[in-house]
């Protein structure tokens, strides 16, 4: 073997540059090995009350879903009567719509530049299709076990909450995906519904709790949290009522779930947040922080 | 230029003996049968490509034997021979993502330990952390109590989910190598943080170019005019975004400047609409995709050449554009500030401004003359790296793992189990069991005595150098033989 020469290592300093013929062997590991390392650059400190708050999308989403089964099993019953559902679904729509434009003052209209009367006839187009296929939409399922719908049902609510957008900017994100899965389950519960009358509510409920009531959220999230917070606990507390009309062990499951992602998963958060170790170094792709779509428009 | 030979046993003769004294190994005790196993070889064509070839050649020409394994490219399958005898293996396995092959950690076991048995390979040598073929070969070779060396080509993140698997999967492949080569300091440093190592079984060995091949011309650019050139595949991790920022900023700026851009890729059209917006098709000209011979010319035509990588280990381009005596602009980002001293390089942030104020620099400098001239350049360059040096200092690598003892089974699970984790480590220790038992099953089959012992082609020494009646072209050592 010929190992090279090792002398003089005291005077001689060894340089990170490979063009030179060092008198190191190869495999030399110098005192500045690895002195470039950073870690944890980028870690974002969470407080715990903020992670909470940020949390109730979550808990709201889930809370939607809670109440639209909860008024599928009532109407299913007989115990609610459809023309009632849908007088309180198209008052709170309406009271939702005022809000909705004055939370921010009319700025996100203006933006948009969106007419009212717009607004009007998109409404009267979708109740009016609604009320024409609700037949179609009631005899869709017929030949389908019962089963295998609420199967269905519960696979499309839970990839509704799965794919919901809570504000992560994620590859499995997708508002529009989320939507179609709670509107499939709203049409395959419908569809086991007594009449033509129900199914057609059903499905404007739906659209209601599970398209329109988060752009009133996000809405109120953003410019009044406050108040945000007391409509996610009134909401949250509404849902649980109405689960435990129906079932006293369901609403302790539900109430639990809502407690662990709301407390327990953002102290956890935290915790693990201590054994964070992002590495950064120069070996990192570089970042080009420039917007180069200037050149192009 | 290339001998296609029928097969190991080709020629039975004994070979003439005509050593040259200058390629007689000078300090070592003896010589080292070296398997180099990888997915991408030629045809494939890139950094790795040439890296194991040249350095195949060189060791050839110390007197080792080399032979090389990678997988069927198409039609060309079974055992080809390069220049000087090397000989190539591409196996028939399926290719699975971007020229690698499927990984079940098995299936290759029959085909490897064959070749293996057959050629009396005492090294393994897999190149690059992409290549499913490399991390199988280095896993059997441990089974059968081989010596293994590994040369990682490139630099990878911490940050996202696909790279956390990856390097998982490296520290379970690497964890019990005898060796790793890495070629800049800076993809040492990424190896030994990936794969949890000891940083004292990391070797540094830079790549080489060929300064014959990357020779400068002074004749063949126009001094009227200031030209440009970049070569580099057209992808994001090359940033051809910034360069769709800097041909429109400094062509605006300098009336006498010209662009030329070679190479192909998916932000080709980035450029093409830039070219369009601005109106400068007769300034910036894109030749599309270079064989690597053609690459020279297109050098010799500029005087400054840009590099706008994003991420880099070892930067071959810039090396090879200086050895043509261009004045080299780039970003500051992995190895680059490693392989070139500061006379001849102008390193820049990877941003637009950044690297605008350097192309800048670069401009007025040759505008008052106070550019080295490109001969100049060129004499300094080509001492840096040559192969013949990466040769020299992988056999010394060679020779000090050819001592180390090759880990029992019993210590090999357990360094599994404490190193990577108990979950990984557990998996894999039962994966390596059953290895050992299928390997135990295989020469029960065929017994490694029924194994022939293929014919040594290679070297001065080998049947290489027997004039055989097709007549021997002289083989020139830095080109591949390509047979199509």
């Amino acid at each position: 073997m010929c190992a090279q020469p090792v002398a003089n290592t005291k005077e001689i300093r060894w340089q990170k540059v490979l063009y030179e013929r060092q008198p190191f062997p190869d495999n030399y590991v110098d005192r500045r090995f690895l002195e470039e390392l950073r870690k944890n650059i980028y870690a974002r400190k969470y407080r715990y009350w903020a992670v909470v708050f940020e949390s109730s999308v979550v808990v709201q989403q889930l809370c939607s879903v809670c109440v639209f089964v909860v008024i599928w099993w009532y109407m299913d019953e007989g115990l609610l009567a459809p023309q009632w559902l849908f007088g309180t679904g198209l008052a709170s729509s309406l009271i939702g719509y005022i809000l909705f434009d004055l939370v921010d003052g009319g700025e996100g209209r203006r933006r948009s530049g969106r007419t009212r009367w717009a607004d009007l006839k998109s409404a009267l187009v979708f109740i009016t299709f609604t009320y024409g296929f609700s037949p179609i939409l009631k005899t869709l399922t017929e030949s389908v076990s019962t089963d295998t719908v609420y199967a269905m049902s519960v696979f499309m609510l839970l990839g509704h909450l799965i794919f919901f957008d809570y504000g992560a900017n994620a590859a499995i994100v997708s508002s529009t995906l989320s939507l179609n899965m709670a509107i499939f389950a709203s049409v395959c519960l419908a569809s086991r519904l007594p009449r033509t009358l129900h199914a057609f509510i059903m499905v404007t409920f739906a659209i209601q709790i599970f398209a329109l009531w988060p752009m009133l959220q996000k809405k109120l999230k953003a410019r009044t949290p406050r108040s945000y917070v007391g409509v996610t606990l009134l909401f949250a507390f509404s849902a649980l009522g109405g689960l435990l009309s129906i079932s006293a062990v369901g609403a302790i499951l539900f109430a639990l779930l809502l407690v662990s992602i709301s407390c327990l998963c953002p102290f956890y958060l935290i915790r693990l947040q201590l054994f964070k170790e992002n590495i950064h170094g120069p070996w990192d792709e570089a970042e080009i922080k420039e917007d180069l779509s200037r050149f192009l428009s | 230029m290339a001998y296609r030979g029928g097969g190991g046993h080709g020629h039975p003769h004994s070979a003439a003996l005509n050593v040259s004294p200058r390629s007689l190994p000078t300090c070592r005790t003896h010589t080292h049968s070296i398997c180099m196993v990888s997915d991408f070889f030629y045809p494939n064509m890139g950094g790795v490509e040439s890296h194991i070839y040249q350095l195949s050649q060189c060791l050839i020409e110390r007197g080792h034997k080399v032979i090389i394994v990678t997988h069927a490219y198409g039609n060309r399958k079974g055992i080809r021979y390069l220049t000087n005898g090397l000989k190539v293996y591409y196996l028939p396995l399926k290719v699975m993502y971007n020229q690698s092959t499927a990984t079940t950690l098995f299936h290759s076991l029959p085909l490897l330990r064959y070749i293996f048995v057959r050629e009396r390979v005492t090294i393994i040598h897999s190149h690059s952390s992409f290549s499913a073929m490399a991390h199988d070969a280095l896993f059997h070779a441990k089974t059968m109590g081989l010596q293994t060396v590994f040369t990682d080509h490139s630099l990878f993140g911490f940050a996202d989910v696909s790279s956390v698997l990856t390097n998982k999967l490296l520290t379970v492949s690497l964890c019990d190598t005898n060796h790793i080569i890495c070629v800049s300091y800076t993809s040492k440093e990424n190896t030994v943080l990936r794969a949890a190592l000891n940083p004292e079984i990391v070797s540094v060995i830079p790549n080489a170019v060929d300064p014959t091949d990357f020779t400068p011309d002074p004749f063949r650019r126009h001094d009227s005019i200031i030209t440009i050139v970049v070569v580099s595949r057209l992808v994001y991790r090359k940033g051809t975004d910034l360069l769709s920022g800097i041909i429109p900023e400094l062509c605006q700026k300098y009336p006498d400047l010209n662009f030329i851009i070679g190479g192909e890729g998916p932000k080709r059209i980035i450029l093409e609409e830039v070219r369009e917006r601005y109106q400068l098709h007769d300034r910036v000209r894109l030749l599309g995709a270079l064989e690597h011979k053609d690459v020279r010319n297109v050098l010799v035509q500029g005087h400054i050449f840009l590099n706008t990588s994003l991420t880099e280990a070892f930067c071959m381009a810039i090396v090879e554009a200086a050895s043509c005596g261009l004045q080299v602009v780039s970003t500051r980002v992995g190895g680059i500030p490693e392989v070139l001293p500061e006379n001849l390089i102008i390193l820049c942030e990877p941003s637009v401004k950044s690297l605008c104020e350097g192309l800048e620099k670069a401009i007025s400098q040759l505008k008052s003359g106070t550019l080295p001239a490109p001969e100049n350049v060129h004499n300094i360059v080509k001492t840096f790296y040559t192969w013949r040096n990466v040769a020299e200092r992988t056999e010394k690598v060679y020779d000090r793992v050819a001592g180390e003892a090759v880990l029992p089974m019993d210590r090999r699970l357990d360094r599994l189990i404490s190193h990577c984790g108990p979950v990984t480590g557990c998996i894999f220790a039962l994966l390596a069991v059953f290895n050992f038992l299928f390997l135990m099953f295989l020469r029960w089959m065929t017994p490694d005595s029924f194994i022939d012992v293929a014919m040594d082609a290679t070297g001065p020494k080998g049947a290489w150098t027997y004039p055989h009646p097709y007549g021997r072209k002289q083989g020139d050592n830095n080109e591949v033989s390509q047979v199509r």
